[in-house]
């Protein structure tokens, strides 16, 4: 069932450079989380739990992965009859030639057509690498009942991280009235979340105005809200409370991750009524071992464990031998830590084969170490 | 790719997990933390490219439906179907639910099959097997029938009840007698049969006609003589899951990687019903070891020698010790339970003690609050 005409678009053509080999191959979008998931789940899930049908995903920057990966809608219960999960790379136009998308308005831009055939009216425009739970449809209430062009969610943040952000300045009933990128001297402390929904037939103004400056640099954040202020347009600030987290470095997809052990923790997966939904990948239960000591640890099917592991995430298919030590670390799937290995405050990558007594990490590091195959084929083994 | 249609058969009176199949039929009950018994069989035919499977239900249809019809077996699904089927017409009295019955009541949907074989096989007995090795190796003999059996050293603890199979040095299957724990070194027939649809569809008329309480396999064993009837021996893992101790013996057993890794091979997947929960949370408290654990559970108490199903709770200072737990059951804090069986959604609170033995796990029910 189609319950309203607001169509998803999920721009998810990001390489997230800052972290590194993780996103060699994938998009950041497409980068492991959480032991069973990938990052795109949480907008996908979002959609499908605030009953939205039509999801588009903008992909660009090494797109084969992720767009396998969305193409099957079923994983999210995007398959409905009128409903789908839509791959849009750019791709070759009759007038314009091939252009790649230049940035997150021109991605939208590009593809006005496809919002054309979906009978757009309203469109919800999503980042594929945020880690959150979300219902949209509150967000949408919330914008026909302010009457907005335009809807921004916004996340309190500490007043001394502002300057991190974009900053929205609202009136007493969160009006915007200033949008500040990276403020130095932030007036508020409601940070952009990325997640804009748009009353599509003034939003197709814009993005046509905006793909005919040559001076536009094609972005939401610096070019179409600038724009929609200047014209007085009405701009609402959406509050968000609960979890929300933009895993862009090495130590932030750490920490994401490491939040998942405290059983207070405001993304809670164990709720039942907002399951976040990823694919199915015909794994065994868990095998815990005879010599196994598990001491706090967030562990998904395909694992067999034998060794200790502390305060850590094991992902899809890992395996830990007898005598491995795996504390404060990340195990990404189809990762083997060999008999005897000692892996403290990484992350190892996806396939990395860990030798038997290798000792890796370290657990004063200032920072977190990203394991991959390089690592371990240049590190020797050290005694134990 | 296997050019026979599969039918899943249903085990005779002598397959009962006691407790159990009051809710549900012996092929939807929860095994290994995340699959129904079905899965197994299910997932031998699929994988072996059998696309066109009917699956035959006894009683109680709810759950297996609702298994079978959310589960991705991994078929076209235009070309493929799983047919979930019962016994259509009325039955007075329980002895008279056969498996034949089933099969007459549904013969037009064997009729319309367009494969020329036919795979018979129930689900209660678990193991890996490629279907068209057996199929390619039957039609090579010319044979009529073709039955796969294991040959077991242990037919006095296992495969109670179940049909030992008489073979002679041509391989050809002479007679079937009871399992009555008697010998130690035995076949098993594993009760599995591949034959042409047309003599299947005649075997299935015989019975009818011959006795209206004859199930498949009584027509099978009494055409010995008349039909050319060969073995092929199964060489993996297999468990015979027909009661409540066997169900037991075999979770115990392949909480063990060293039996399950027959089990679990990385080109011959297991398919079952997703059911999204995220990973399981081992807590403050939690030691886990010798253990099979599904995901979605959360465990703060210690688990030893167990099967963990999805979504359980275990708080604080419980010990859980030779136990099968189902699904989003919950033990609470400081319970001691060993060698217990737990069905789904239970709730152990109140009885901080339950000890079972191996010839009789305590049997917690569904739904049940003690």
């Amino acid at each position: 069932m189609r319950n309203n005409n607001m169509v998803a678009m999920i721009l998810a053509g990001g390489r997230g450079t800052r972290l590194f080999d993780l996103t060699k191959k994938v998009a950041k979008p497409a980068v492991h989380y959480g032991g069973k998931y990938r990052i795109i789940d949480f907008p996908l899930s979002n959609c499908a739990n605030s009953d939205i049908s039509v999801v588009g995903v903008l992909t660009q920057y090494e797109s084969v992965l992720l767009n396998s990966y969305v193409a099957r809608d079923h994983h999210w219960g995007l398959n409905s009859k009128d409903g789908g999960v839509f791959v849009l790379p750019p791709r070759e136009k009759d007038e314009t030639g091939f252009g790649l998308y230049r940035g997150t308005a021109d991605a939208i831009g590009q593809n006005l057509d496809f919002l054309d055939q979906e009978e757009a009216e309203y469109v919800l425009i999503l980042s594929g690498d945020h880690i959150y739970k979300m219902n949209y449809a509150k967000m949408l209430n919330d914008h026909i009942k302010s009457k907005a062009d335009a809807t921004i969610a916004v996340l309190e943040v500490p007043l001394k991280e502002a300057s991190r952000f974009g900053i929205m300045n609202c009136d007493k009933n969160d009006l915007i009235i200033e949008f500040e990128e990276k403020p130095k001297k932030p007036k508020s402390n409601l940070a952009s979340m990325g997640i804009y929904i748009f009353t599509y037939k003034t939003l197709k103004k814009y993005l046509l105005a905006d793909e005919k400056n040559p001076d536009s640099s094609h972005d939401f954040g610096k070019d179409i809200i600038p724009n929609y202020l200047n014209d007085n347009r009405v701009l609402k600030a959406h509050r968000f409370v609960g979890y929300w987290k933009d895993v862009g470095t090495i130590d932030s997809l750490w920490e994401a991750n490491m939040d998942l052990l405290n059983n207070q923790n405001e993304l809670n997966l164990f709720d039942p009524s907002w399951k976040i939904y990823t694919e199915d990948t015909n794994t065994a239960p868990q095998f815990i071992g005879e010599h196994a000591k598990i001491k706090r640890a967030y562990i998904t099917q395909g694992c067999i464990v034998d060794g200790l592991v502390q305060d850590s995430v094991l992902f899809t298919d890992v395996k830990v031998g007898e005598d491995a030590k795996v504390v404060d670390t990340v195990v990404m799937n189809g990762a083997i830590i060999g008999k005897g290995a000692k892996v403290t405050r990484c992350i190892v990558a996806e396939n990395v084969k860990i030798p038997d007594h290798m000792v890796i990490g370290d657990a004063n590091s200032e920072n977190i170490e990203l394991v991959t195959k390089n690592t371990v084929s240049k590190v020797g083994v050290k005694d134990v | 790719m296997c050019n026979a249609l599969g039918i899943v058969s249903f085990g005779d009176t002598n397959v009962d997990v006691l407790g159990m199949s009051n809710y549900r039929p012996v092929a939807a009950i929860n095994f290994l933390g995340r699959y129904r018994i079905i899965d197994f069989l299910l997932s031998n035919m699929t994988n072996s490219g059998i696309s066109n499977i009917q699956v035959y239900i006894k009683n109680k249809p709810r759950s297996l439906i609702d298994h079978v019809k959310e589960s991705n077996f991994n078929i076209n699904s235009k070309r493929g179907k799983i047919h979930v089927l019962y016994g259509e017409s009325q039955i007075t009295q329980e002895i008279y639910n056969h498996d034949i019955s089933s099969y007459m009541s549904n013969m037009e949907f064997i009729e319309r099959s367009n494969k020329p074989y036919v795979i018979v096989a129930p689900s209660h007995m678990v193991y890996r097997i490629d279907f068209n090795d057996v199929l390619n190796k039957h039609i090579e003999t010319g044979n009529d029938i073709t039955l796969i059996y294991t040959s077991t050293d242990h037919a006095k603890e296992e495969f109670f009840m179940a049909d030992i199979v008489n073979i002679d040095s041509g391989n050809r299957v002479t007679s079937f007698v009871k399992n009555r724990g008697k010998y130690k070194s035995r076949n098993i027939s594993l009760e599995c049969y591949v034959m042409s649809k047309r003599l299947f569809i005649e075997m299935v008329n015989k019975a009818a006609n011959t006795s209206s309480l004859y199930w498949f396999k009584d027509i099978i064993a009494e055409s010995c003589d008349d039909l050319d009837i060969r073995g092929y021996q199964h060489k993996g893992y297999v468990a015979c899951i027909n009661s409540l101790p066997a169900y037991y013996r075999a979770s115990m057993e392949l909480r063990q990687y060293q039996y399950a890794k027959d089990l679990f091979k990385q080109d011959w997947p297991i398919h079952t019903k997703t059911n999204d929960s995220c990973p399981t949370l081992y807590d403050n408290g939690a030691s886990v070891s010798n253990s099979i654990v599904a995901n979605g559970c959360q465990i703060e108490g210690t688990v030893i020698n167990s099967v963990i199903g999805r979504n359980v709770i275990i708080k604080k200072g419980a010990i859980v010790e030779n136990c099968v737990i189902l699904p989003n059951a919950y033990i609470g804090e400081d319970t001691k339970i060993n060698t217990c069986v737990v069905d789904r959604e239970a709730i152990v609170h109140h009885v901080k003690k339950l000890q079972g033995t191996l010839e009789s796990p305590i049997y917690v029910k569904r739904r049940d609050r003690i």
